[in-house]
């Protein structure tokens, strides 16, 4: 039993990994038939840049700057959005105020706030950290008046019967039957939260000068405008892409063992 | 009258109606109207009737889980103003918490129940284990309801009603969704976990929503039978059947007797139902 759950994990990863070492491959064989003056990245040579900008590039420090500003935003958007959308799905007087003004602003992308942003809050943290929440705050709300709206109102009853306070069955019946939901958000919220901190600190990095506001993006903007790394900047896309996985990951993980009844 | 305070009448609704306003239209719906019935402490009392009669009205009226549009209900003489642990009710699809266990569901209402008698934890404890045995569910205790079979969410469900120690059972159309054979066998257990062998004033009082009137025969002590557009009441039936019941019960003339009789009271109804008339589809 173990034995069959080990191979079939095993043979996920292996196919998993299948596809990356193929184009890798043929990355590095179209790369090497350039010219020597291209300024094409080389595989070998992103491996080699990626050790340097580690050991003294400062890469972990702009990748933990990067996070911690992703995850401070993404709690922001996360107490604002479960506390809205549980009011949201359970009055439909609050539904029938904030929904007009909560759906013209969601097509807004953050990006598109970055002016008012960096004119308000200046070119540091709290610019990045007002992006972050507003690209988080909209997934986590519109999921979790989902799941509010979803759960069964015969549940509710049932715990009336039962002699459960209307404030018990909030926290009772309300939060975990709308949990999967409020789950489901925060995973699609966090990629968007990545997503928009590397574009907000790209974009204050410009503004700045490259001076400033640090992190994983602005560190890409400095060796796109300045010392113009295409390896380094492929390292830091690499190192993105990796870090959006892992966070997937975390979430679905967390997803399996916050709802055992689901499975 | 001065009897009338011995009285062990638990439930009396007098003149009872309810109708709805239809959000959009604003048509108003008379779901039931003139409903007087007094329920004795520790009668089992089914309501037959087509579906529509507002069978699941009266009974969520006297949850406290809807107000009547006229009319009274009052428990042990106080009026019915909202929802309390004293008045348990067991839902049709069982209404239970996908995300509890079997044990945390039959101690959901453990912690807050009647008002002044909260339970300590060994006796919440104790409670489930009590409860989870009597509807023969050990083993199951970690499985969540998705893990369980129809019949095994049903004694959920009852388990979880029973636990919160509740004067009156309020049951809607419990045993619909289950197959034939399950329903016979629930059946009686359920009369058994009433306690039909108890004496009367152990047992508790109970109101069970049916479409099935043999099942309701078997089971009650009297049968409301209503009927439809709009539902009113249109006899009650003693059911002269001795106690305690088993599966020899459908055997006894009287079984068959009133069945017969209640079938009489609502077949016109439920041929027009159908679109059919009685004429053409009587039998040989």
């Amino acid at each position: 039993m173990n034995k069959i759950i080990q191979t079939s994990r095993g043979l996920a990863i292996l196919r998993a990994c299948t596809l990356p070492f193929i184009l890798l491959v043929v990355w590095q064989l179209w790369a090497m038939r350039q010219p020597a003056s291209s300024p094409a990245p080389l595989p070998l040579q992103v491996v080699l840049t990626a050790f340097e900008l580690v050991s003294k590039g400062g890469l972990v420090q702009a990748l933990v700057q990067s996070l911690g500003r992703v995850v401070t935003g993404f709690f922001i958007a996360l107490a604002l959005g479960v506390v809205i959308g549980i009011l949201m799905g359970s009055s439909r007087a609050v539904r029938e105020s904030l929904d007009p003004i909560i759906e013209s602003f969601r097509p807004i992308a953050p990006m598109a706030i970055l002016p008012i942003a960096i004119l308000w809050f200046g070119t540091g943290t709290s610019s990045a950290l007002a992006i972050v929440s507003y690209a988080a705050f909209f997934p986590v709300l519109v999921n979790t008046v989902h799941g509010v709206s979803r759960i069964d109102r015969k549940l509710v009853l049932a715990a009336q019967t039962m002699g459960v306070p209307r404030l018990t069955v909030l926290t009772r019946v309300i939060l975990p039957g709308a949990l999967p939901s409020v789950l489901l958000g925060s995973r699609l919220a966090m990629g968007v939260a990545w997503t928009a901190i590397i574009a907000a600190e790209l974009a204050v990095g410009a503004k700045s000068g490259g001076g400033g506001s640090g992190g994983i993006g602005q560190m890409m903007f400095v060796f796109y405008a300045y010392s113009i790394n295409l390896n380094a900047i492929v390292v830091c896309m690499v190192v993105v892409g990796l870090v959006a996985l892992l966070i997937d990951r975390i979430f679905r993980a967390a997803e399996i063992r916050l709802l055992p009844w689901r499975n | 009258m001065t009897e009338q305070t011995q009285s062990p009448c638990k439930l009396h609704l007098q003149g009872v109606s309810k109708s709805f306003i239809a959000p959009r239209t604003g048509e108003k719906t008379l779901a039931v109207t003139d409903v007087n019935l007094d329920i004795d402490s520790g009668e089992f009392i089914c309501i037959v009737g087509p579906s529509g009669c507002g069978k699941s009205t009266i009974l969520n009226m006297v949850a406290g889980l809807d107000t009547p549009s006229t009319g009274t209900i009052e428990k042990d003489g106080a009026p019915v103003t909202g929802p309390g642990a004293d008045r348990g009710v067991m839902f049709q699809d069982y209404a239970l918490m996908p995300w509890q266990t079997v044990e945390q569901n039959v101690g959901f209402g453990l912690r807050f129940g009647t008002p002044g008698k909260p339970f300590t934890p060994e006796q919440r404890e104790e409670r489930i284990r009590h409860f989870i045995k009597l509807v023969r569910l050990n083993g199951a205790e970690k499985k969540y309801p998705h893990q369980l079979s129809g019949g095994m969410r049903q004694r959920v469900a009852l388990a979880r009603l029973l636990a919160n120690g509740p004067d009156i059972l309020l049951m809607d159309e419990p045993l619909g969704a289950l197959d034939a054979q399950t329903r016979l066998i629930l059946q009686v257990e359920l009369l058994q976990i009433w306690g039909q062998t108890a004496p009367r004033e152990q047992r508790k009082t109970a109101i069970f929503i049916t479409h099935d009137i043999e099942e309701a025969v078997f089971l009650a002590d009297r049968v409301v039978v209503m009927s439809s557009h709009p539902g009113r009441i249109r006899a009650v039936i003693p059911i002269e059947l001795p106690r305690d019941r088993s599966e020899h019960t459908r055997a006894e003339p009287n079984f068959g007797r009133h069945v017969d009789q209640i079938w009489s009271l609502i077949r016109d109804e439920a041929y027009r139902a159908i679109g059919g008339s009685e004429e053409v589809a009587a039998p040989v």
